[in-house]
């Protein structure tokens, strides 16, 4: 079999900035390979911004945006948006809410002007909010019964509690009942605003050309009375070990999730932390290669680190058999420690980090995915130089800063959450750790100290 | 309401996609896409037998194979491929459709010589035993329990295809059936091997970034010296009698949620020269929240939940779907003649120009969206070679779509959207 070569890096377009005089500060990158350009507007609110008792608000603001304006009901917009064969959508996230638009080139100036004419003026009718939300309402029971999605939602609140990203980003039955028409325009009001936005830009359309077209459709835009809203910092608990069981009787396997809060993303050892998340992660990482491929526990298991403002969550997560639960956990922990105890070597890192800068490139063959990957640079006051450097960062990190990563910041303090028939392995694990039992009933994720 | 911007979408102009096409002494065609922007590759080996091919009484063989390809060759472990790619930082996956099965990777391009290696190997020297055989048949067995069986509309593909076609073996489908695949002997999976999967009857596709006279030399290399059977490769020749009388079949399962029925018309094959005005109908029906069917069906009258038109355009002739499912407590005749008051529309006034204006633009903001990466532009060549003889097709696309006129898309309509040449599947709940 003939060997690899050497990698290989990227030639992309070096973006460029400036902010207008409303306060927007607009990313423009210039790509001219296909006659298609994309936006996304920026917004640094999201569900970190909204209060733990109207958790989903933010989510709520974002799926309501796209449904009608003052100037066009929501079948108008969309009949809009496919006469120019364009794609509009909205979405948030803990730090920011995004509002994105692509299209052709000679059909972006009209699909742009849609992008502002949902942002400034969205009519939030009784009956498309009233719709929303009995969505999202109904979309919650698809989540709860689901037992990854429940340990995935418990994990967070066990590392935040009541602290920024603790509660749920789609809300709970009973906040999402409370929010109406109301709470989004407030939020709407009080958070989409240039002064506390960007907008990324590019594709087939130069520097100056994309400026004049931002400057044209949102220099008018002003930011309302109330201040700039600060940055939401509550102060997130220290990692402490301990074991969350939620008793589902009923689900069909236990989902199980260890981890612990970590690391900001501007931090430096963002990628030390990604090639380390990486040596866990995918079929031959080795959380699978041991509970999967040796124990045949699970058919999957792997690893994540969440990119956030403030410290993001690490988790370890697979789904077992209630019956093997205890030995899943031993053996994730075991392999959370094997990071220090066994650390991956140079070599070993060699494929690992071919797994992160490989995913990088793709993510980035498309105009949606390199805009996605500036806001995110812009979102957590990262360098735009930052994404010609992604593979370089990556290469350069080297074993012993995987293993010194690990050894501060995965494998002490970690919590565990398990999410299945407790009667089948509480006992057991309540000899080796201190263990807490929520019924699954009691369970509220609206709550920081989840209902008990 | 404010007025709709629109656009002509003779204003978006697309670079042609610049590529290097050549066939090696053993057959085997070879389609380089150089693009070094992201140092990633796909590679796509599409070989020419699918459903249709598939021998008679053995139905599922080319689609059976498509698994077994994963298994290991003489000199590799079963999943090597997998390893190849999902280890360093790639995907790699494979479809079979009726007329191809299409093997394909994305991998970091220091890569690629590797992955060509792989692909030359498991052309070359499939490891095919009783073990992995039974294996993956049962595997393929478990698909068709989940996919046709237990999917609430999973029966619907194949009924179309059985019933529209009496003689042509694109009535067998792709999937095909367990009894026959449970009959079939491991001789017969070795014959379909050294049958179809063989240098000239395969096209490979590598677009991304590589280095054209490299690539070249290592296609040459391990590809070149895989040796050319002498027996001519069977094709199918059959062609199905013309339809001359509607014909209905009605299909009861309890799984069924809700009522729904296809309406299914024979039209010629992805060559012809209606082809592409039959793409824009089934868009002008089908394609987005302002296409007729979406407009009239679920929106206005509400008496559909889905509603949407395929011209599934084959090497062969295909066929043009309008299918539609009933929305809770609508009788199917309603949703029916609702449906048939859109089909008799399109075939008695042309679209506005407007619409057709709405629909090219939509259109061509799709192509241009899926040229944006290399598997994406990798495929759109497998499709043009394998269906219309050409790759070059792919840069005729948008100019063909633009040329079809209002008058077109009618004169389509009238042509194939008959009673006469259709075959009605009604879907019901027992």
């Amino acid at each position: 079999m003939p060997v690899a070569g050497p990698p290989r890096d990227a030639l992309l377009p070096a973006p460029v900035e400036r902010v207008l005089d409303n306060g927007l500060r607009v990313v423009v990158f210039e790509l001219r390979n296909l006659p298609l350009i994309a936006a996304q507007l920026v917004i640094r609110a999201g569900g970190a911004a909204e209060h733990e008792d109207e958790a989903g608000l933010s989510a709520l603001t974002a799926a309501l945006i796209t449904q009608g304006t003052t100037a066009r009901g929501a079948t108008e917009l969309a009949a809009a948006i496919d006469a120019l064969g364009a794609r509009l959508d909205a979405a948030s996230g803990y730090d920011a809410s995004v509002v994105g638009v692509t299209a052709t080139t000679p059909a972006f100036p009209p699909a742009f002007a849609l992008l502002k004419e949902v942002v400034r003026q969205p009519a939030f009718t009784p009956r498309e909010v009233e719709r929303v939300r009995t969505k999202s309402i109904s979309d919650l029971a698809l989540t709860y019964a689901n037992p990854s999605a429940v340990a995935r939602l418990t994990a967070q609140r066990v590392a935040y509690g009541g602290a920024p990203y603790g509660h749920p980003l789609a809300g709970t039955a009973t906040t999402l009942a409370a929010l109406g028409r109301d709470r989004v325009a407030w939020f709407h009001e009080r958070f989409y605003r240039p002064d506390d936005a960007v907008l990324v830009i590019g594709g087939d359309i130069s520097p100056d050309d994309a400026f004049a077209l931002v400057e044209r459709e949102l220099g008018e835009w002003r930011a309302g009375d109330a201040a700039q809203a600060a940055r939401p910092d509550g102060a997130i608990p220290p990692p402490r070990a301990q074991v969350v069981i939620v008793d589902k009787p009923d689900s069909g396997r236990t989902a199980l999730v260890a981890g612990r809060v970590t690391i900001r993303r501007s931090s430096p050892d963002y990628y030390a932390g990604t090639v380390a998340t990486a040596v866990l992660s995918g079929y031959s990482g080795r959380l699978n290669q041991e509970i999967r491929v040796k124990r045949g526990l699970s058919y999957g298991a792997g690893a994540s680190l969440g990119a956030r403002r403030l410290p993001g969550l690490f988790t370890a997560s697979t789904l077992v058999d209630h019956a093997r639960a205890v030995e899943a956990t031993e053996v994730t922990l075991a392999t959370l420690r094997s990071l220090v105890d066994a650390p991956a070597t140079d070599e070993d890192l060699v494929k690992r980090k071919a797994t992160v800068t490989g995913g990088f490139f793709r993510s980035i063959e498309t105009i949606d995915g390199i805009a996605g990957a500036l806001s995110e640079h812009v979102l957590y006051d990262v360098p735009l130089d930052e994404l010609s450097l992604y593979a370089r960062r990556v290469q350069a990190v080297d074993a012993e800063a995987v293993r010194a990563f690990a050894a501060r910041e995965l494998i002490e303090d970690d919590f565990i959450v398990l999410v299945g028939d407790a009667s089948r392995f509480a006992g057991e694990l309540a000899r080796t750790h201190p263990v807490r039992v929520i019924p699954g009933e009691q369970l509220d994720l609206g709550s920081p100290t989840l209902g008990v | 309401m404010t007025a709709l911007p629109t656009i002509s979408a003779s204003a978006i102009h697309v670079a042609p996609i610049r590529f290097v096409d050549r066939t090696l002494a053993n057959g085997l065609r070879a389609i380089l896409v150089p693009d070094s922007r992201v140092p990633s590759v796909a590679i796509n080996v599409a070989y020419r037998v699918g459903g249709k091919d598939d021998p008679l009484g053995r139905s599922g063989f080319a689609h059976l194979f498509e698994h077994l390809m994963f298994k290991g060759t003489s000199s590799t472990a079963p999943e090597t491929i997998d390893r190849l790619t999902e280890d360093v930082g790639g995907f790699n996956n494979a479809f079979t459709s009726e007329d191809i099965t299409n093997y394909y990777e994305v991998v970091p391009s220091n890569h690629l010589e590797r992955l060509l290696w792989a692909e030359a190997d498991r052309l070359a020297s499939l490891t095919v035993n009783e073990a992995n055989f039974a294996t993956e048949r049962d595997v393929v067995i478990g698909e068709y329990d989940q996919r046709i069986l237990a999917e609430p509309y999973g029966m619907l593909d194949e009924l179309v295809n059985r019933e529209a076609y009496t003689l042509h073996p694109y009535r067998r489908g792709v999937i095909g059936s367990p009894a026959e695949l449970n009959a079939a002997a491991l001789e017969d999976v070795v014959a379909f091997h050294a049958t179809y999967y063989r240098p000239d009857n395969a096209v490979l596709v590598v677009a991304g970034d590589l280095d054209v006279d490299e690539t070249s030399r290592w296609i040459d290399r391990y590809f070149g010296s895989i040796a050319t059977p002498r027996a001519p490769i069977p094709r199918v020749l059959v062609a199905e009698p013309v339809q001359t009388a509607e014909r209905t079949y009605t299909h009861r399962a309890a799984n069924v949620p809700l009522a729904a029925a296809e309406e299914a018309y024979h039209i010629p094959s992805a060559s012809h020269p209606d082809a592409a005005a039959l793409d824009v109908l089934e868009a002008l029906l089908g394609a987005g929240r302002s296409s007729r069917l979406y407009t009239a069906l679920i929106y206005d009258k509400q008496l559909a939940t889905s509603a949407w038109a395929s011209a599934d355009l084959r090497e062969q002739p295909g066929l043009f779907g309008a299918r539609v499912t009933c929305a809770r407590g609508v009788a199917l005749a309603d949703a029916r003649a609702a449906l048939a008051v859109e089909l008799e529309r399109v075939r008695t006034e042309p679209p506005s120009p407007a619409e057709l204006a709405r629909v090219q633009t939509q259109i061509a903001s799709a192509l241009v969206r899926s040229r944006q990466t290399a598997s994406g532009i990798a495929l759109a060549l497998v499709h043009a070679t394998t269906e219309r003889g050409d790759p070059g097709a792919v840069n005729a696309d948008l100019d063909r779509y633009l040329a079809v006129t209002a008058g077109d898309v009618m004169r389509v309509a009238q042509t194939y959207l008959r009673a006469e040449n259709r075959t009605v599947i009604e879907y019901l709940p027992l």
